[in-house]
Protein backbone atom coordinates (compact mmCIF):
# COMPACT_ATOMS: atom_id res chain seq x y z
CA UNK A 1 0.00 0.00 0.00
CA UNK A 2 1.23 3.35 -0.98
CA UNK A 3 -0.02 5.18 2.26
CA UNK A 4 2.95 5.51 5.07
CA UNK A 5 2.63 5.11 9.15
CA UNK A 6 6.00 3.77 9.50
CA UNK A 7 6.87 6.90 11.01
CA UNK A 8 5.14 6.10 14.31
CA UNK A 9 8.56 5.05 15.97
CA UNK A 10 10.13 8.07 15.53
CA UNK A 11 8.20 10.76 17.57
CA UNK A 12 5.41 8.23 18.57
CA UNK A 13 2.94 10.76 17.38
CA UNK A 14 0.52 8.80 14.42
CA UNK A 15 -0.31 10.64 11.19
CA UNK A 16 -2.86 12.98 12.24
CA UNK A 17 -1.00 13.97 15.39
CA UNK A 18 -2.49 12.22 18.00
CA UNK A 19 -0.56 10.00 20.92
CA UNK A 20 -1.05 5.94 20.97
CA UNK A 21 -4.46 6.40 23.48
CA UNK A 22 -5.98 9.50 21.86
CA UNK A 23 -9.74 10.03 20.47
CA UNK A 24 -10.68 11.87 17.51
CA UNK A 25 -13.02 15.26 18.24
CA UNK A 26 -16.10 13.53 18.94
CA UNK A 27 -19.32 15.80 17.97
CA UNK A 28 -22.99 14.95 18.67
CA UNK A 29 -26.25 16.31 18.92
CA UNK A 30 -29.55 14.42 19.58
CA UNK A 31 -32.75 15.78 18.32
CA UNK A 32 -31.61 16.90 15.15
CA UNK A 33 -34.93 16.21 13.36
CA UNK A 34 -38.23 17.56 15.01
CA UNK A 35 -40.70 15.29 13.43
CA UNK A 36 -38.75 11.83 13.89
CA UNK A 37 -39.24 10.03 17.44
CA UNK A 38 -35.79 9.77 18.07
CA UNK A 39 -32.76 10.92 16.10
CA UNK A 40 -29.08 12.00 16.09
CA UNK A 41 -25.91 12.95 14.64
CA UNK A 42 -22.69 11.93 15.55
CA UNK A 43 -19.09 13.14 14.05
CA UNK A 44 -16.12 10.86 15.08
CA UNK A 45 -13.10 12.95 13.45
CA UNK A 46 -14.30 13.04 9.55
CA UNK A 47 -16.41 9.87 10.18
CA UNK A 48 -19.77 11.37 9.61
CA UNK A 49 -23.41 9.55 10.49
CA UNK A 50 -27.28 10.72 10.95
CA UNK A 51 -29.47 7.99 12.24
CA UNK A 52 -33.43 8.02 12.54
CA UNK A 53 -35.57 6.16 15.24
CA UNK A 54 -39.05 5.21 14.22
CA UNK A 55 -40.52 3.54 16.60
CA UNK A 56 -41.43 1.60 18.55
CA UNK A 57 -44.67 1.37 16.65
CA UNK A 58 -46.53 -1.28 14.68
CA UNK A 59 -45.44 -3.27 11.93
CA UNK A 60 -46.19 -1.55 8.40
CA UNK A 61 -47.59 -4.63 6.56
CA UNK A 62 -48.47 -8.18 7.63
CA UNK A 63 -45.20 -9.02 5.39
CA UNK A 64 -42.74 -7.71 7.49
CA UNK A 65 -44.24 -9.57 10.44
CA UNK A 66 -41.19 -11.96 12.16
CA UNK A 67 -39.05 -11.64 8.98
CA UNK A 68 -35.67 -12.40 9.28
CA UNK A 69 -33.05 -10.24 7.51
CA UNK A 70 -34.86 -10.20 4.05
CA UNK A 71 -35.57 -6.97 2.44
CA UNK A 72 -33.99 -3.80 3.13
CA UNK A 73 -32.75 -4.19 7.13
CA UNK A 74 -31.99 -6.72 9.62
CA UNK A 75 -34.11 -8.01 11.98
CA UNK A 76 -33.63 -9.21 15.54
CA UNK A 77 -35.77 -10.83 17.98
CA UNK A 78 -39.10 -10.19 15.51
CA UNK A 79 -40.90 -12.82 17.44
CA UNK A 80 -44.05 -11.82 18.86
CA UNK A 81 -43.02 -11.55 22.41
CA UNK A 82 -40.78 -8.72 22.24
CA UNK A 83 -40.04 -5.69 19.83
CA UNK A 84 -38.21 -6.37 16.43
CA UNK A 85 -35.46 -3.78 15.93
CA UNK A 86 -34.84 -3.51 12.03
CA UNK A 87 -31.69 -1.77 11.11
CA UNK A 88 -31.13 0.08 7.72
CA UNK A 89 -27.98 1.59 6.49
CA UNK A 90 -27.75 3.94 3.52
CA UNK A 91 -24.45 5.06 2.54
CA UNK A 92 -23.63 7.69 0.44
CA UNK A 93 -22.71 7.73 -2.75
CA UNK A 94 -20.40 11.34 -1.26
CA UNK A 95 -18.74 9.39 1.24
CA UNK A 96 -15.82 8.27 0.65
CA UNK A 97 -12.81 8.93 -1.74
CA UNK A 98 -14.11 7.19 -4.71
CA UNK A 99 -17.45 6.51 -5.72
CA UNK A 100 -18.72 3.29 -5.64
CA UNK A 101 -21.92 2.36 -5.95
CA UNK A 102 -23.20 0.11 -3.40
CA UNK A 103 -26.35 -2.37 -3.85
CA UNK A 104 -29.05 -3.24 -1.32
CA UNK A 105 -27.56 -6.17 -1.69
CA UNK A 106 -24.40 -5.80 -0.31
CA UNK A 107 -23.48 -8.38 2.16
CA UNK A 108 -20.62 -6.36 4.19
CA UNK A 109 -23.66 -3.67 4.84
CA UNK A 110 -26.13 -6.63 5.51
CA UNK A 111 -23.84 -7.69 7.97
CA UNK A 112 -23.86 -4.55 9.54
CA UNK A 113 -27.25 -4.08 9.85
CA UNK A 114 -27.71 -6.96 11.73
CA UNK A 115 -24.47 -6.25 14.02
CA UNK A 116 -26.30 -3.00 15.13
CA UNK A 117 -29.77 -4.27 15.48
CA UNK A 118 -28.34 -7.10 17.36
CA UNK A 119 -25.88 -5.30 19.87
CA UNK A 120 -28.82 -3.24 20.50
CA UNK A 121 -31.71 -5.61 20.62
CA UNK A 122 -29.46 -7.02 24.25
CA UNK A 123 -29.45 -3.60 25.54
CA UNK A 124 -33.20 -1.99 24.76
CA UNK A 125 -36.35 -3.51 27.30
CA UNK A 126 -37.84 -4.81 23.98
CA UNK A 127 -39.79 -7.23 25.88
CA UNK A 128 -41.80 -3.70 26.90
CA UNK A 129 -43.01 -3.36 23.51
CA UNK A 130 -44.62 -6.86 22.24
CA UNK A 131 -45.45 -7.25 18.38
CA UNK A 132 -43.93 -3.73 17.12
CA UNK A 133 -40.44 -2.71 15.72
CA UNK A 134 -38.11 -0.09 16.25
CA UNK A 135 -36.76 0.48 13.05
CA UNK A 136 -33.16 2.53 13.20
CA UNK A 137 -32.08 4.13 10.10
CA UNK A 138 -28.60 5.19 9.70
CA UNK A 139 -27.42 7.68 7.00
CA UNK A 140 -23.59 7.51 6.05
CA UNK A 141 -22.73 11.02 5.24
CA UNK A 142 -18.33 10.56 5.30
CA UNK A 143 -15.97 8.05 5.78
CA UNK A 144 -12.62 7.98 7.50
CA UNK A 145 -12.73 5.17 9.33
CA UNK A 146 -14.39 3.48 12.62
CA UNK A 147 -17.56 3.39 10.83
CA UNK A 148 -19.09 0.55 12.43
CA UNK A 149 -18.49 2.45 15.83
CA UNK A 150 -19.53 5.61 14.80
CA UNK A 151 -22.83 3.67 13.56
CA UNK A 152 -23.32 2.00 16.84
CA UNK A 153 -22.91 5.46 18.78
CA UNK A 154 -25.16 7.35 16.73
CA UNK A 155 -27.81 4.61 17.02
CA UNK A 156 -27.42 4.55 20.87
CA UNK A 157 -28.03 7.99 20.96
CA UNK A 158 -31.03 8.11 18.98
CA UNK A 159 -32.98 5.22 21.19
CA UNK A 160 -31.93 7.64 24.24
CA UNK A 161 -33.82 10.72 22.16
CA UNK A 162 -37.05 8.66 21.27
CA UNK A 163 -37.52 7.50 24.79
CA UNK A 164 -36.74 3.55 24.41
CA UNK A 165 -36.04 1.79 28.00
CA UNK A 166 -32.57 0.78 27.79
CA UNK A 167 -29.84 -0.69 30.27
CA UNK A 168 -27.23 1.33 29.42
CA UNK A 169 -25.63 3.11 26.47
CA UNK A 170 -23.91 0.61 23.52
CA UNK A 171 -20.70 2.70 23.42
CA UNK A 172 -18.35 1.61 20.68
CA UNK A 173 -14.93 2.80 19.61
CA UNK A 174 -11.88 1.14 17.57
CA UNK A 175 -8.62 -0.16 18.23
CA UNK A 176 -5.65 -0.95 16.77
CA UNK A 177 -1.87 -2.29 16.90
CA UNK A 178 1.45 -0.30 15.44
CA UNK A 179 2.97 -3.71 14.33
CA UNK A 180 2.04 -5.52 10.85
CA UNK A 181 0.69 -8.80 11.58
CA UNK A 182 4.11 -10.47 10.45
CA UNK A 183 6.88 -8.53 12.88
CA UNK A 184 6.98 -10.14 16.13
CA UNK A 185 8.89 -7.03 18.14
CA UNK A 186 7.73 -6.02 21.30
CA UNK A 187 7.86 -2.57 21.11
CA UNK A 188 4.46 -2.60 19.25
CA UNK A 189 1.93 -0.29 20.50
CA UNK A 190 -1.70 -0.58 20.84
CA UNK A 191 -3.86 2.54 19.29
CA UNK A 192 -6.75 4.07 19.96
CA UNK A 193 -9.59 5.07 17.75
CA UNK A 194 -8.13 4.43 13.99
CA UNK A 195 -8.97 6.65 10.52
CA UNK A 196 -8.95 5.27 7.26
CA UNK A 197 -5.53 5.40 6.83
CA UNK A 198 -4.55 3.26 9.87
CA UNK A 199 -7.64 0.85 9.54
CA UNK A 200 -6.04 0.44 5.61
CA UNK A 201 -2.58 -0.31 7.08
CA UNK A 202 -2.29 -1.71 10.98
CA UNK A 203 -4.43 -4.68 12.45
CA UNK A 204 -7.34 -3.11 14.28
CA UNK A 205 -10.84 -4.19 15.83
CA UNK A 206 -14.06 -2.67 16.83
CA UNK A 207 -15.13 -2.73 20.10
CA UNK A 208 -18.44 -2.27 21.88
CA UNK A 209 -19.27 -2.30 25.47
CA UNK A 210 -22.22 -2.08 27.21
CA UNK A 211 -22.06 1.18 29.58
CA UNK A 212 -19.43 1.05 32.27
CA UNK A 213 -18.72 -2.33 32.39
CA UNK A 214 -15.79 -4.46 30.92
CA UNK A 215 -19.11 -6.65 29.10
CA UNK A 216 -18.37 -6.97 24.84
CA UNK A 217 -21.62 -6.39 22.99
CA UNK A 218 -20.00 -6.64 19.89
CA UNK A 219 -16.04 -7.34 18.87
CA UNK A 220 -15.34 -7.37 15.01
CA UNK A 221 -11.67 -8.19 13.77
CA UNK A 222 -10.88 -7.85 10.01
CA UNK A 223 -7.68 -8.46 9.70
CA UNK A 224 -4.55 -11.08 10.77
CA UNK A 225 -2.84 -10.16 13.97
CA UNK A 226 -0.97 -12.45 16.29
CA UNK A 227 -3.13 -13.72 18.90
CA UNK A 228 -0.58 -12.24 21.74
CA UNK A 229 -1.52 -8.39 20.02
CA UNK A 230 -5.50 -9.56 21.42
CA UNK A 231 -5.42 -8.19 24.72
CA UNK A 232 -3.65 -4.85 24.42
CA UNK A 233 -6.08 -4.24 21.73
CA UNK A 234 -9.04 -5.18 23.43
CA UNK A 235 -7.70 -3.05 26.76
CA UNK A 236 -7.71 -0.20 25.31
CA UNK A 237 -10.93 -0.59 23.17
CA UNK A 238 -13.09 -1.56 26.26
CA UNK A 239 -10.94 2.04 28.12
CA UNK A 240 -12.01 4.13 24.79
CA UNK A 241 -15.06 2.68 24.96
CA UNK A 242 -15.66 4.06 28.46
CA UNK A 243 -14.71 7.46 27.41
CA UNK A 244 -16.76 7.35 24.70
CA UNK A 245 -19.67 6.40 26.81
CA UNK A 246 -18.75 9.48 28.74
CA UNK A 247 -18.79 11.84 26.22
CA UNK A 248 -22.12 10.48 24.74
CA UNK A 249 -23.84 11.12 28.20
CA UNK A 250 -22.56 14.14 28.10
CA UNK A 251 -24.10 15.17 25.24
CA UNK A 252 -27.50 13.72 26.41
CA UNK A 253 -27.29 15.24 29.55
CA UNK A 254 -26.72 18.77 27.93
CA UNK A 255 -29.61 18.53 25.78
CA UNK A 256 -31.76 17.71 28.64
CA UNK A 257 -30.78 20.80 30.45
CA UNK A 258 -31.35 23.01 27.55
CA UNK A 259 -34.49 21.97 27.10
CA UNK A 260 -35.65 22.71 30.66
CA UNK A 261 -34.16 25.85 30.50
CA UNK A 262 -36.01 26.78 27.16
CA UNK A 263 -39.23 24.93 28.75
CA UNK A 264 -39.45 23.10 25.70
CA UNK A 265 -40.17 20.10 28.53
CA UNK A 266 -41.38 20.82 32.08
CA UNK A 267 -38.95 19.96 34.69
CA UNK A 268 -40.15 16.22 35.89
CA UNK A 269 -40.37 14.66 39.38
CA UNK A 270 -36.77 13.22 39.50
CA UNK A 271 -34.96 16.15 37.89
CA UNK A 272 -34.53 17.76 40.79
CA UNK A 273 -31.41 16.45 41.65
CA UNK A 274 -29.89 16.96 37.97
CA UNK A 275 -27.56 19.98 38.51
CA UNK A 276 -29.21 22.88 36.15
CA UNK A 277 -26.46 25.00 35.66
CA UNK B 1 -41.65 -17.60 3.50
CA UNK B 2 -41.89 -20.39 5.78
CA UNK B 3 -39.89 -20.19 9.12
CA UNK B 4 -38.10 -23.15 10.88
CA UNK B 5 -40.32 -24.52 13.55
CA UNK B 6 -38.82 -22.98 16.93
CA UNK B 7 -38.07 -25.15 19.90
CA UNK B 8 -40.84 -25.26 22.77
CA UNK B 9 -40.86 -23.70 25.89
CA UNK B 10 -40.36 -26.70 27.65
CA UNK B 11 -37.39 -27.87 25.26
CA UNK B 12 -35.38 -24.51 25.63
CA UNK B 13 -36.41 -24.26 29.77
CA UNK B 14 -34.46 -28.05 29.68
CA UNK B 15 -31.57 -26.84 27.38
CA UNK B 16 -30.80 -23.98 29.82
CA UNK B 17 -31.24 -25.34 32.95
CA UNK B 18 -29.37 -28.25 31.81
CA UNK B 19 -26.38 -26.10 30.75
CA UNK B 20 -26.63 -24.49 34.25
CA UNK B 21 -25.49 -27.56 35.46
CA UNK B 22 -23.13 -28.40 33.76
CA UNK B 23 -24.42 -30.87 31.51
CA UNK B 24 -25.52 -31.18 27.70
CA UNK B 25 -27.56 -33.07 26.23
CA UNK B 26 -25.26 -35.54 24.30
CA UNK B 27 -23.04 -35.35 27.11
CA UNK B 28 -20.55 -33.75 25.80
CA UNK B 29 -18.15 -31.44 27.61
CA UNK B 30 -18.63 -27.35 26.92
CA UNK B 31 -15.34 -27.06 24.91
CA UNK B 32 -15.76 -30.82 23.43
CA UNK B 33 -16.22 -30.85 19.55
CA UNK B 34 -18.67 -33.49 17.75
CA UNK B 35 -16.52 -36.14 15.98
CA UNK B 36 -15.47 -34.66 12.52
CA UNK B 37 -15.43 -36.92 9.98
CA UNK B 38 -13.81 -35.61 6.63
CA UNK B 39 -14.17 -37.89 3.11
CA UNK B 40 -12.55 -37.01 -0.12
CA UNK B 41 -14.19 -37.54 -3.57
CA UNK B 42 -12.42 -39.22 -6.43
CA UNK B 43 -12.06 -35.91 -7.65
CA UNK B 44 -9.77 -33.38 -6.64
CA UNK B 45 -11.45 -30.82 -4.40
CA UNK B 46 -14.38 -32.89 -3.34
CA UNK B 47 -14.72 -32.71 -0.03
CA UNK B 48 -17.60 -33.87 2.44
CA UNK B 49 -17.48 -33.05 6.00
CA UNK B 50 -19.73 -34.48 9.26
CA UNK B 51 -19.65 -32.88 12.51
CA UNK B 52 -22.15 -34.61 13.71
CA UNK B 53 -25.59 -34.46 12.08
CA UNK B 54 -24.43 -31.60 10.29
CA UNK B 55 -23.15 -32.38 6.69
CA UNK B 56 -21.63 -30.58 3.94
CA UNK B 57 -20.29 -30.53 0.73
CA UNK B 58 -17.65 -28.39 -0.78
CA UNK B 59 -16.24 -28.61 -4.21
CA UNK B 60 -13.28 -26.33 -5.43
CA UNK B 61 -13.05 -26.02 -9.43
CA UNK B 62 -10.93 -23.60 -12.03
CA UNK B 63 -11.42 -22.08 -14.64
CA UNK B 64 -9.03 -19.87 -17.53
CA UNK B 65 -11.19 -15.66 -17.40
CA UNK B 66 -9.79 -12.89 -17.54
CA UNK B 67 -8.79 -10.90 -14.77
CA UNK B 68 -9.92 -7.84 -13.10
CA UNK B 69 -8.71 -4.33 -14.66
CA UNK B 70 -8.00 -3.32 -11.34
CA UNK B 71 -6.15 -6.18 -10.42
CA UNK B 72 -4.35 -7.18 -13.94
CA UNK B 73 -1.98 -9.64 -11.63
CA UNK B 74 -3.99 -11.54 -9.56
CA UNK B 75 -6.65 -14.55 -10.01
CA UNK B 76 -9.88 -14.57 -8.86
CA UNK B 77 -11.04 -15.99 -6.06
CA UNK B 78 -15.15 -16.29 -4.66
CA UNK B 79 -16.49 -18.75 -2.04
CA UNK B 80 -19.84 -19.69 -2.63
CA UNK B 81 -22.52 -20.70 -0.27
CA UNK B 82 -25.67 -22.13 -0.55
CA UNK B 83 -28.15 -23.11 1.67
CA UNK B 84 -30.59 -25.68 0.36
CA UNK B 85 -34.13 -26.26 1.16
CA UNK B 86 -32.52 -29.72 1.84
CA UNK B 87 -31.17 -28.77 5.04
CA UNK B 88 -34.49 -26.81 6.55
CA UNK B 89 -37.26 -25.67 5.04
CA UNK B 90 -36.56 -21.89 5.86
CA UNK B 91 -34.10 -21.75 3.52
CA UNK B 92 -34.98 -20.45 -0.14
CA UNK B 93 -33.26 -20.27 -3.43
CA UNK B 94 -32.28 -16.93 -4.27
CA UNK B 95 -33.12 -15.42 -1.35
CA UNK B 96 -30.46 -15.18 1.22
CA UNK B 97 -31.17 -15.77 4.62
CA UNK B 98 -29.34 -13.82 7.20
CA UNK B 99 -27.82 -16.68 8.28
CA UNK B 100 -26.25 -17.41 4.43
CA UNK B 101 -25.28 -13.41 4.55
CA UNK B 102 -23.65 -13.68 7.51
CA UNK B 103 -21.69 -17.45 6.63
CA UNK B 104 -20.52 -16.15 3.32
CA UNK B 105 -19.36 -12.99 4.63
CA UNK B 106 -17.35 -15.34 7.85
CA UNK B 107 -15.75 -18.03 5.23
CA UNK B 108 -14.73 -14.69 2.63
CA UNK B 109 -12.90 -12.64 5.69
CA UNK B 110 -11.65 -16.05 6.82
CA UNK B 111 -10.22 -18.01 4.23
CA UNK B 112 -10.05 -14.61 1.60
CA UNK B 113 -8.94 -11.73 3.22
CA UNK B 114 -6.69 -13.55 5.36
CA UNK B 115 -4.66 -13.93 2.44
CA UNK B 116 -4.66 -17.93 2.54
CA UNK B 117 -4.82 -18.25 -0.89
CA UNK B 118 -1.33 -16.75 -3.38
CA UNK B 119 -4.15 -15.42 -6.12
CA UNK B 120 -0.63 -13.78 -7.57
CA UNK B 121 0.05 -17.52 -8.20
CA UNK B 122 -3.14 -17.74 -10.03
CA UNK B 123 -2.07 -15.34 -12.83
CA UNK B 124 -0.98 -16.55 -16.21
CA UNK B 125 -0.85 -13.99 -18.61
CA UNK B 126 -1.02 -10.28 -16.79
CA UNK B 127 -3.68 -8.85 -17.51
CA UNK B 128 -4.83 -11.19 -19.97
CA UNK B 129 -5.46 -14.94 -18.38
CA UNK B 130 -5.64 -15.92 -14.90
CA UNK B 131 -7.54 -18.69 -13.18
CA UNK B 132 -10.57 -18.37 -11.61
CA UNK B 133 -10.54 -20.75 -8.14
CA UNK B 134 -14.17 -21.32 -6.78
CA UNK B 135 -15.42 -23.00 -3.90
CA UNK B 136 -19.53 -24.05 -3.79
CA UNK B 137 -20.55 -24.98 -0.24
CA UNK B 138 -23.04 -26.79 0.09
CA UNK B 139 -24.89 -27.52 3.44
CA UNK B 140 -26.54 -30.93 2.97
CA UNK B 141 -27.64 -30.59 6.18
CA UNK B 142 -28.42 -28.23 9.28
CA UNK B 143 -27.64 -29.46 12.51
CA UNK B 144 -25.80 -26.40 14.37
CA UNK B 145 -22.39 -25.06 13.96
CA UNK B 146 -22.66 -24.80 10.21
CA UNK B 147 -19.28 -22.11 10.55
CA UNK B 148 -16.78 -24.34 11.67
CA UNK B 149 -17.82 -27.39 9.77
CA UNK B 150 -18.03 -25.10 6.49
CA UNK B 151 -14.63 -23.19 7.22
CA UNK B 152 -13.32 -26.84 7.59
CA UNK B 153 -14.79 -28.10 4.27
CA UNK B 154 -13.46 -25.27 2.24
CA UNK B 155 -9.93 -24.89 3.68
CA UNK B 156 -9.92 -28.71 2.91
CA UNK B 157 -11.02 -28.68 -0.83
CA UNK B 158 -8.58 -26.03 -1.51
CA UNK B 159 -5.95 -27.67 -0.11
CA UNK B 160 -6.86 -30.91 -1.71
CA UNK B 161 -7.51 -29.11 -4.96
CA UNK B 162 -5.50 -29.53 -7.94
CA UNK B 163 -5.44 -27.22 -11.39
CA UNK B 164 -4.07 -28.23 -14.29
CA UNK B 165 -0.61 -27.68 -14.97
CA UNK B 166 -0.08 -25.00 -17.68
CA UNK B 167 3.14 -23.67 -19.91
CA UNK B 168 3.49 -20.67 -22.14
CA UNK B 169 5.68 -21.08 -25.06
CA UNK B 170 5.75 -18.43 -27.85
CA UNK B 171 2.47 -16.59 -26.27
CA UNK B 172 0.40 -19.63 -26.60
CA UNK B 173 -1.23 -20.78 -23.69
CA UNK B 174 -1.53 -24.95 -23.32
CA UNK B 175 -3.26 -25.91 -20.95
CA UNK B 176 -2.60 -29.81 -20.08
CA UNK B 177 -5.37 -32.79 -19.22
CA UNK B 178 -4.56 -35.15 -16.45
CA UNK B 179 -3.85 -37.48 -19.03
CA UNK B 180 -0.70 -35.48 -20.30
CA UNK B 181 0.47 -33.64 -16.81
CA UNK B 182 -0.36 -34.39 -13.31
CA UNK B 183 -2.27 -31.59 -12.36
CA UNK B 184 -0.79 -29.24 -9.61
CA UNK B 185 -1.85 -28.28 -5.76
CA UNK B 186 -2.51 -24.25 -5.70
CA UNK B 187 -0.34 -22.11 -4.11
CA UNK B 188 -1.29 -22.00 -0.50
CA UNK B 189 -0.19 -20.08 2.32
CA UNK B 190 -1.87 -20.63 5.60
CA UNK B 191 -4.61 -22.83 6.70
CA UNK B 192 -7.00 -20.80 9.49
CA UNK B 193 -10.33 -22.76 11.04
CA UNK B 194 -13.45 -21.33 12.63
CA UNK B 195 -14.12 -22.03 16.16
CA UNK B 196 -17.63 -20.69 17.05
CA UNK B 197 -18.65 -19.64 20.92
CA UNK B 198 -22.05 -20.19 21.99
CA UNK B 199 -23.19 -17.98 25.13
CA UNK B 200 -26.02 -18.82 27.72
CA UNK B 201 -26.94 -16.88 31.02
CA UNK B 202 -27.97 -13.56 31.75
CA UNK B 203 -24.35 -11.93 31.15
CA UNK B 204 -23.28 -14.80 28.95
CA UNK B 205 -21.15 -16.75 31.83
CA UNK B 206 -21.62 -19.67 30.07
CA UNK B 207 -19.58 -20.71 27.04
CA UNK B 208 -20.04 -23.69 24.73
CA UNK B 209 -18.39 -25.01 21.71
CA UNK B 210 -19.91 -26.32 18.86
CA UNK B 211 -23.91 -26.24 19.46
CA UNK B 212 -26.03 -28.04 18.03
CA UNK B 213 -28.97 -27.02 16.19
CA UNK B 214 -31.23 -27.12 19.47
CA UNK B 215 -28.26 -25.32 21.32
CA UNK B 216 -28.04 -22.36 18.86
CA UNK B 217 -31.66 -22.03 18.99
CA UNK B 218 -31.61 -21.08 22.71
CA UNK B 219 -27.97 -19.30 22.76
CA UNK B 220 -27.94 -15.36 23.69
CA UNK B 221 -24.87 -14.53 21.33
CA UNK B 222 -22.17 -16.23 19.88
CA UNK B 223 -18.36 -15.63 18.89
CA UNK B 224 -16.74 -16.97 16.05
CA UNK B 225 -12.86 -16.65 16.34
CA UNK B 226 -11.07 -18.06 12.80
CA UNK B 227 -7.13 -18.64 13.40
CA UNK B 228 -4.24 -20.43 12.05
CA UNK B 229 -1.95 -22.71 13.69
CA UNK B 230 0.66 -20.01 14.04
CA UNK B 231 -1.72 -18.13 16.28
CA UNK B 232 -2.49 -16.07 14.03
CA UNK B 233 -6.17 -14.32 14.26
CA UNK B 234 -7.60 -14.20 10.80
CA UNK B 235 -10.83 -12.92 12.11
CA UNK B 236 -13.21 -12.06 14.98
CA UNK B 237 -16.82 -11.97 14.60
CA UNK B 238 -19.20 -11.14 17.78
CA UNK B 239 -21.75 -9.34 15.83
CA UNK B 240 -23.71 -8.45 18.83
CA UNK B 241 -26.28 -10.49 21.14
CA UNK B 242 -25.79 -10.25 25.14
CA UNK B 243 -22.67 -8.73 25.78
CA UNK B 244 -19.68 -11.07 27.75
CA UNK B 245 -16.99 -10.17 29.76
CA UNK B 246 -13.81 -9.30 27.66
CA UNK B 247 -11.39 -11.52 29.83
CA UNK B 248 -13.63 -14.46 29.31
CA UNK B 249 -13.43 -13.16 25.72
CA UNK B 250 -9.57 -14.17 25.90
CA UNK B 251 -9.85 -17.11 27.65
CA UNK B 252 -12.04 -18.27 24.67
CA UNK B 253 -9.31 -16.98 22.27
CA UNK B 254 -6.51 -19.31 23.80
CA UNK B 255 -8.87 -22.18 24.16
CA UNK B 256 -9.98 -21.81 20.33
CA UNK B 257 -6.27 -21.72 19.52
CA UNK B 258 -5.45 -25.02 21.13
CA UNK B 259 -8.71 -26.35 18.72
CA UNK B 260 -7.31 -25.17 15.71
CA UNK B 261 -4.15 -26.87 16.06
CA UNK B 262 -5.98 -30.05 16.47
CA UNK B 263 -8.04 -29.31 13.28
CA UNK B 264 -4.90 -28.51 11.30
CA UNK B 265 -3.42 -31.92 12.70
CA UNK B 266 -6.06 -34.16 11.68
CA UNK B 267 -6.51 -32.08 8.29
CA UNK B 268 -2.52 -32.69 7.85
CA UNK B 269 -3.37 -36.35 8.57
CA UNK B 270 -6.28 -36.79 6.08
CA UNK B 271 -4.76 -35.42 3.28
CA UNK B 272 -1.67 -37.57 3.63
CA UNK B 273 -3.80 -40.52 4.08
CA UNK B 274 -5.96 -39.44 0.60
CA UNK B 275 -2.48 -38.71 -1.27
CA UNK B 276 -1.29 -42.44 -0.47
CA UNK B 277 -4.42 -43.74 -1.21
CA UNK B 278 -3.90 -42.31 -4.66
CA UNK B 279 -0.33 -42.93 -4.79
CA UNK B 280 -0.79 -46.39 -6.26
CA UNK B 281 2.55 -47.55 -6.91
CA UNK B 282 4.22 -45.06 -6.23
CA UNK B 283 3.70 -43.20 -10.08
CA UNK B 284 2.98 -39.58 -8.85
CA UNK B 285 6.30 -38.93 -8.57
CA UNK B 286 7.43 -39.47 -11.87
CA UNK B 287 4.45 -37.85 -13.59
CA UNK B 288 4.80 -34.76 -12.16
CA UNK B 289 6.15 -31.76 -14.07
CA UNK B 290 6.78 -29.70 -11.05
CA UNK B 291 10.45 -29.21 -9.34
CA UNK B 292 11.20 -29.16 -5.47
CA UNK B 293 11.59 -25.82 -4.48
Amino acid sequence: MPLDTSSYSLALLRVDGRRWNELRRINAQIRTQAAADGSSYLEMGHTKVMCVVTGPSEPFGPARVGRTGAGAGATAGASGGEAGVVVSIVVAGFSSVDRKRRGRGDKRIQELQSTISSALAASLHTHLFPHSTISISLHVLSQDGSLLAALINAATLACVDAGIPMTDYVAACTAGSTSTYAANDESADPLLDLNHQEEQELPGLTVATLGDSDRVAVLVCESRVQVSRLEGMLAVGVDGCKQVRAILDRVVRDKGRKMVQEGTVQKGVGLEDMEVD
Amino acid sequence: MPREAEPSLNEKQFVIQALQSNLRLDGRKFDQYRPLEVSFGEQYGVVEVKLGKTRILAKASAEVTVPYVDRPLDGIFTIATELSPMASPAFEVNRPTETEVLLSRLLEKTVRRSGALDTESLCLVAGQKCWHVRVDVHILSHDGDLIDAACFATVASLRHFRKPDTSIENGVLTVYTPAEREPVPLGWLHSPFCVTWSFYGDEGEIAVLDATWLEEAVRVGSCTISLNRHGEICQIAKLGGTPVEALSLLQCTSIALVRVKEFSALLDKKLAEDAKRRDRGGLLAELSAENDR
